[in-house]
């Protein structure tokens, strides 16, 4: 009886996981914890599986996702267009770098409250938040990228005739998009942490929203279920973000977090 | 002369907003949860005076960086092991690269129900939320430790401890910086947020306080206290970060 190679492989590399959710059944199996403050993980699939039956989880997920995704996109064109504009135009850099640079370390989310003012609680101050979360990374690192172009590879295009159009879109878009990348990897999971964050603060749908629910009613089993989809959107998300990258930028070798 | 300049294009923007928000109070066009600039900073220096904008955010601030020294401290500490030894390495690896990229802070309801609703909730996810970004930046800086720097320690007898601390961590500092400084971001982050959650002290409580009262100048305080500890803490970490790192960084950035 031989395992077939890559299931030994991937057993072999994950076994940390493995031994670890076998140390917390056997802690709650056995009465070290509260088993209703840490319930059983076939408590916690259960309830996992009555969510996605009767539609709750699905229903919170697509609602988290949907203010996770439309806050990205729209950071993703501001972000763009804000980073080209400061690495294109001097006026604008003086104008605009402040803003970005003295304004990153400032928590956003701290503009909450104020926001939920002026749009009101739902899904559009969940989305200005995450654009005004992301929108940073996002400019921060096009404009790094588009400035960090090689000088030779625009006079060379140049002297070649190309227009300024052209030099654009052939030269000056995809050797940045390496920073877009890095930018965007950055602001992704900010992203889905302001929309949860937001959900947990003051909403009534969304991920976030059901976790609290959820464990405000005792029910701690489905809570952590909760979670559980929260870490699969979460790794989810990243992973495809990677897969795109080394589809788009397939000559950069892989997209670092850290700079 | 052109440094001015440069100064004062930096803050038109900024400055235009609040000529701009100042001016339609003078006019009463803003809407009541929309106090003038002026009566903000009216409210924030009196709470200054007053001490009592010390007791909020001494207690936010405690909260923070207690989360984020002991958050950091275990981020740095598993990362250089799991640079050093092999064994954690392979056990490490696995678990963080796969709850790396999930936003713990939606674990906070669940926290808040296992380690009640004081101060030990809050620290514990704030260290948490920190400690991820400083395990992986200390072990990606130490991984890439030139491999002749290793081999020289060892070839002058150096010990695994001594080259942990003496070639593996200077080495892996500049990125430990780089961690630092995501992680301070997110302490001041996750502490707000816990703290708008449940609190009976701190800017996040003061927010909710205000919201209930109707006070909306508190609010703003709040906000702009917050704004201001986030800019300062970033600030100080750099000027940490230059005398540290004084034989690293490109001359540019020294200055």
């Amino acid at each position: 009886m031989t395992v077939p190679q890559p299931i030994r492989h991937f057993l072999l590399r994950s076994y940390p996981i493995i031994v670890l959710l076998v140390l917390y059944e056997m802690m709650t199996r056995f009465g070290l914890v509260s088993q209703r403050l840490l319930p059983s993980l076939v408590l916690i699939a259960r309830q996992l599986w009555r969510g996605l039956e009767n539609g709750d989880l699905v229903h919170h997920t697509s609602v988290t996702l949907y203010r996770t995704g439309f806050g990205f996109s729209l950071a993703l064109v501001g972000g763009v267009v804000i980073g080209f504009a400061m690495a294109q135009s001097r006026l604008a850099e003086k104008l605009i770098d402040p803003i970005f640079t003295f304004g990153y370390p400032i928590p956003k989310i701290a503009l909450y409250p104020a926001i939920v003012l002026l749009l009101g609680l739902g899904s559009r101050s969940t989305i200005a938040l995450v654009f005004l979360e992301c929108i940073y990374p996002i400019a921060i690192h096009v404009h790094a990228g588009v400035r960090s172009v090689n000088r030779s590879l625009v006079w060379a295009a140049r002297s070649m005739g190309a227009s300024r159009a052209r030099i654009f879109a052939r030269v000056l878009v995809p050797a940045s998009l390496p920073f877009l990348f890095t930018g965007l990897r950055i602001a992704l999971p900010l992203a889905l942490i302001v929309t949860i964050v937001t959900e947990i603060i003051g909403e009534s749908e969304g991920l976030g929203y059901y976790i609290t629910f959820s464990s405000a009613s005792f029910e701690y089993a489905r809570a952590l279920a909760a979670f559980v989809v929260v870490g699969v959107v979460g790794f989810c998300l990243d992973r495809a973000l990677i897969y795109a990258g080394g589809r788009i930028v397939f000559w950069q070798k892989s997209i670092s977090i850290m700079e | 002369m052109a440094r001015l300049v440069n100064w004062g294009l930096g803050l038109l923007l900024p400055a235009a907003l609040i000529v701009l928000w100042q001016y339609e109070g003078w006019r009463n066009a803003l809407p009541r949860y929309l106090p003038m600039p002026s009566v903000i900073a009216d409210q924030w220096l009196e709470m200054l005076y007053s001490g009592e904008l010390f007791v909020h955010a001494g207690r936010s601030l405690f909260r923070a960086l207690t989360g984020f020294v002991i958050g950091s401290m275990f981020g740095l500490a598993l990362g250089l092991a799991a640079a050093a030894l092999r064994p954690i390495e392979d056990f490490c690896e696995p678990l963080i690269s796969l709850t790396y990229p999930i936003p713990k802070i939606a674990a906070l309801p669940i926290i808040f129900a296992w380690f009640g609703l004081g101060d030990e909730s809050k620290v514990i996810i704030i260290a948490v939320s920190v400690f991820y970004p400083l395990y992986v930046a200390t072990f990606a800086g130490a991984k890439v430790t030139t491999r002749e720097h290793i081999w020289a320690a060892r070839n002058m007898g150096a010990g695994r401890w001594r080259i942990v601390m003496h070639v593996l961590l200077p080495s892996a500092l500049p990125q430990i910086f780089n961690g630092l400084r995501v992680g301070l971001a997110l302490s001041f982050v996750v502490m707000f947020v816990a703290e708008l959650v449940s609190s009976s002290q701190g800017l996040g409580y003061l927010i909710t306080f205000a919201q209930d009262n109707e006070r909306f100048d508190l609010m703003f305080v709040a906000i702009v206290t917050i704004g201001i500890f986030g800019f300062i803490a970033d600030r100080l970490l750099l000027v940490v970060r230059r005398s540290f790192l004084a034989g690293y960084l490109p001359a540019a950035e020294r200055q």
